[in-house]
């Protein structure tokens, strides 16, 4: 017996170790990221061109002997002076040597290999981070039942995420063969800055390909003990190295559109760090990573989705309707901070330059944050029509769903404030009838104040509908339920006041004042968000259940709700990807390299949608076979014929 | 009928409030019908509420709404709609039923309304089709930009100006130095029918003889504005002068909080500065009249002319504070 158990014991011990040395190896690259060691020396960009590294020799002919003389340049953003070792950003011409081409426009070439990519890869950075979350919360769960339901759940995302895993390192080589291929001076002169973390970036792709396998092929050996907890903390590393491997792809579109660390002729002076930390970089990676988590939830919400719908017993529909919940539900809470970070993100594009700013939100661009403003509001309504669907499995949940008209009509009322434009698309003879470009009316929904008014209005509403799912089909049961009742509707209600009275206010003040405004406006929105949603849990802590959760038996409209936002979700990052590329106009890097190729111009709005659209639909194509593929695989396990309790929390369909 | 008239000022809320008080007898007068038990259907009662919306925004909103902007409003609405009527399944089971009867034709007048249908739907989104398709002789729409993004420095009578950081050399104090929230505590009160705060004051009053600094800034950027500029943009600043209408599109409303409010005041000099013609592709030069006012006015008289404008409209310049 003793031997017995010094032979696990020591088994054990072995693993342990194996595992901590394999994480140390697989954190290594993102200590060599770490920019004192990354900076490096030597001349950067592969050297001067021929023309300057000739005129240098003749030049130092003369004056052999003499130290070589190093030009000093001042930095474009940060003002400081750093040696220029870098080449110039080349001069392009529409030239087959700077711009070679298929019988095809480029940029749009470019342009869907780089969305493909990204729609991939943010997918594969997002599921892993759901992944963390749910089997952290089957490893602390004390109910059995339910930890196996959570692992379950992070295994069914996990392994929808591997093999897109696969498309997205496909994808990125076809990205880096279209660059070559059709922008080489571009990439040569890009690559040449980044030269210092280039490999870097390489290295981090395998340790988070290695970390992705052992975490995914491991789920069964390790599924107990001391190795369950050393798995779940391979999700922490998997998903430390993904978001440094999204940052420092994120430093490239920082540099292009607000370099730094670079002179006027864009020569690098020599500070890795410089050129990675941009004025945008920071704000982007925000943005990013929620951007990301919203897609992924969405995503995988629609994956569940489709197999919700085609799901044979009730067994499955029972389990893939709870995993489109929570899906929907982690989407949701990642979407509901991003408009804030958007704004962060504007803000800062308004102070590194100006006519930047306005292109996008004033001049060439703000049709398109048009199309965007419709697009969010799709995807909050169709969250909040999702969320009363489900009220519909609850015994109990019928109370709410009287008042849902009232909700509608906030909802619709936010969301016309919040998608009018200021510049209206009218006829001529439409113009002469209103007597001018704003309409005396409307033309007040279309500055930011109202927008801002809209905006929050529409996330209280959300907020709100999430209070009532939570209360379904519960009423709390302590002592101060209702002063509690009390408490929180009167909150939701002066929060709305404050939001209707903050956004009319804002017409009666100075433009950078009323900006100030959007402050108490989000205080309002989050406090519903954090102190409504603490407040409704603790008065649910005792509480008296009404009837079970019927999982599976909810409307199949549900479900076309989720693929909705699952397609808004795809369309509209695809389009902030297309404005935020196309603010830069016509340079390759801002106000450094001009881009001299043929189609250097903004495309029409139709044009651009078209594209978009066609990215979204080829997007859910080969995702629809990634989702075909993850069936298939889930049709070798058998499936239990006994039907599930009634209310009971749903099994998995599937084993691993 | 006077009291149902849009109150200026404060038409954005009272549409909003007109049509949620609307909403709320529509509900009311529902619940007290249904409690006679006479309630309405809800196919019906959907139809309904989405046909008063689109008369409502057609006809009670004066001057009329443009059709981009009720297709807009009238999608977003069927929506709603949608939402509602589908929220919970009885809701929904209640709102097909009469789509399903006239499906199903369970009856001789069900029958009847599914003939006339598959009828009358082709033929519709046929002739629908046919009249898109017809040539139109209308000017196409534009859709334009109105505040381009500004150049990062513009060139006016030979020196540069960096529209990110320079100042109105007249918005000053009375020490002669520039003062924003001195300047901006003597423009006209806005909230009041854009009344002087103290017409007896020197300070407030820029036509008073003893008016200095700003206040006398003003007073000639208010002589150029009327010698130059309110032929066009009209003598209460809201782009209603003489020559206004024989423009299309008609000139800049700077009382409109969309206008000059929201923009810096370098960004209005550069405009002045350039003109209609000096605007980049993007915001259709070839759609503004303006003429590039640096023939003739000086750069002091630009300033000066700006600074006028936002005194008189009770607008403060944007700034980056």
């Amino acid at each position: 017996m003793g031997r017995l158990t010094s032979g696990r014991a020591g088994k054990k011990f072995l693993a342990v170790t194996g595992l901590f040395a394999m994480g140390v190896m697989l954190l290594l690259p993102i200590f060599v990221a770490l920019p004192a060691l990354a900076g490096g020396g030597g001349p950067a960009a592969g050297g001067p061109p021929p023309d300057v590294v000739a005129a240098q020799e003749a030049e130092g002919e003369g004056a052999e002997g003499e130290e070589a003389k190093v030009e000093i340049g001042r930095d474009v953003y940060y003002k400081t002076e750093g040696p220029a070792v870098g080449a110039p950003a080349p001069k392009t011409q529409d030239t087959a040597e700077f711009y070679p081409r298929y019988n095809f426009e480029s940029r749009v070439l470019l342009w869907v290999a780089n969305q493909q990519h990204l729609y991939y890869g943010s997918f594969v950075l997002a599921v892993p981070i759901f992944c963390m979350c749910i089997e952290f919360a089957g490893l602390l769960s004390k109910d059995k039942a339910m930890a196996k339901k959570y692992d379950q759940l992070a295994y069914d995302f996990i392994k929808i995420s591997l093999t897109a895993y696969s498309l997205t390192a496909i994808l990125g080589g076809i990205l880096i063969f279209t660059f070559l291929t059709l922008y080489p001076a571009f990439f040569g002169y890009l690559s040449s800055i980044f030269r210092p973390v280039m490999h870097i970036y390489a290295l981090m792709f395998v340790a988070e390909s290695g970390t992705l396998y052992i975490y995914y092929y491991g789920w069964d050996k390790m599924k107990e003990g001391l190795l369950k907890w050393l798995h779940a903390s391979m999700s922490v590393v998997l998903n430390v190295i993904g978001t440094v491997l999204m940052f420092l792809a994120n430093s490239w579109i920082g540099f292009m559109m607000s370099p730094a660390g670079v002179d006027e002729q864009g020569r690098y002076l020599g500070n890795i760090w410089h050129v990675i930390h941009t004025a945008l970089w920071n704000p982007l990676n925000v943005h990013r990573i929620l951007g990301n988590m919203a897609f992924g939830g969405g995503v995988v919400a629609a994956y569940a989705a489709y197999r919700f719908l085609s799901a044979k017993n009730d067994e499955e529909r029972a389990h893939y309707d709870w995993m489109g919940y929570i899906a929907m539900a982690l989407g949701v809470a990642f979407l509901i901070p991003l408009p804030f970070a958007g704004y962060w993100l504007m803000r800062e594009v308004y102070a590194y330059r100006q006519q930047m700013g306005i292109t996008l939100m004033g001049g060439l661009l703000a049709w398109l944050f048009i199309i965007q403003a419709t697009m969010i509001g799709i995807l909050f309504l169709t969250t909040n029509y999702y969320l009363w669907q489900a009220l519909g499995r609850m015994t109990g949940g019928e109370r709410f769903q009287r008042y849902i008209k009232y909700f509608v009509f906030i909802l619709v009322v936010g969301l016309l404030v919040f998608i009018t434009p200021h510049t209206i698309v009218m006829t001529p003879a439409e113009l002469k009838a209103m007597g001018g470009q704003q309409h005396p009316v409307l033309g007040n929904y279309g500055v930011m104040s109202a927008k801002n008014g809209g905006i929050n209005a529409i996330i209280m509403t959300t907020i709100a509908s999430f209070i009532w799912y939570q209360r379904g089909n519960r009423v709390p049961a302590v002592k101060w339920a209702k002063f509690g009742n009390i408490f929180l509707i009167t909150f939701f209600v002066v929060a709305h006041l404050n939001n209707i009275w903050v956004a009319c206010y804002g017409y009666f003040i100075p433009a950078n004042v009323r900006i100030g405004l959007s402050v108490p406006q989000v205080a309002g929105t989050l406090s519903c968000l954090f102190f409504g949603s603490a407040l409704n849990l603790a008065m649910l802590k005792q509480s008296r259940e009404l009837g079970p959760i019927r999982w599976g038996q909810i409307a199949p409209r549900s479900q076309y709700a989720l693929i909705m936002l699952a397609t808004a979700f795809t369309w509209m990052m695809g389009l902030m990807g297309y404005i935020r590329s196309s603010v830069r106009l016509f340079w390759h890097v801002n106000e450094i390299m001009r881009d001299n190729s043929p189609w250097a111009y903004t495309h029409t709005i139709g044009f651009g949608a078209n594209v978009i659209s066609f990215n979204v639909l080829f997007f859910w194509i080969t995702i629809m076979f990634v989702f075909w593929l993850g069936a298939l695989g889930a049709k070798k396990a058998p499936v239990p014929a006994t039907q599930p309790v009634p209310g009971a929390a749903p099994q998995p369909a599937t084993g691993h | 009928m006077t009291w149902l008239k849009l109150v200026e000022g404060y038409m954005p809320m009272q549409m909003i409030s007109e049509l949620a008080g609307s909403i709320l007898i529509f509900a009311l007068a529902n619940w007290a019908l249904n409690r006679a038990g006479m309630g309405i259907p809800k196919f019906w009662a959907g139809v309904g509420v989405w046909i008063y919306i689109q008369l409502y925004l057609k006809y009670r909103i004066y001057p009329p709404i443009p059709f981009s902007v009720r297709a807009i409003y009238g999608t977003v609405s069927a929506c709603g709609i949608f939402m509602w009527v589908s929220g919970s399944e009885d809701a929904w089971q209640e709102f097909k039923r009469p789509v399903m009867n006239v499906m199903d034709g369970i009856s001789g007048f069900h029958k009847a309304v599914r003939t006339v249908s598959l009828i009358v739907i082709p033929l519709a989104l046929g002739g629908f089709a046919y009249t898109s398709f017809l040539p139109s002789f209308e000017e196409p729409i534009e859709l334009r930009t109105v505040h381009p993004a500004p150049p990062a420095t513009t060139k006016v009578h030979g020196k540069t100006f960096v529209l990110q950081v320079v100042e109105n050399p007249y918005r000053v104090n009375n020490e002669g130095k520039y003062d924003q929230a001195y300047t901006d505590a003597r423009i006209v009160e806005q909230a009041m029918g854009r009344l002087m705060k103290d017409v007896n004051d020197p300070n407030y009053n820029p036509w008073d003889p003893n008016a200095e600094g700003y206040t006398k800034y003003v007073r000639e950027g208010g002589e150029i504005f009327f010698q130059n500029c309110h032929f066009c943009h009209g003598d209460n600043l809201n782009g209603r002068g003489l020559w206004a209408y024989a423009f299309n599109p008609i000139p800049a409303n700077f009382t409109d909080a969309g206008t000059i409010a929201q923009l810096q005041e370098t960004f209005v000099f550069w405009r002045v500065s350039k003109g209609g013609i000096g605007l980049p592709g993007e915001g259709f030069p070839w759609a503004s009249v303006m003429p590039p006012w640096e023939q003739h006015l000086t750069v002091d008289e630009i300033w000066k002319v700006v600074m006028f404008e936002y005194w008189h409209t009770g607008y403060y310049p944007r700034t980056w504070d």
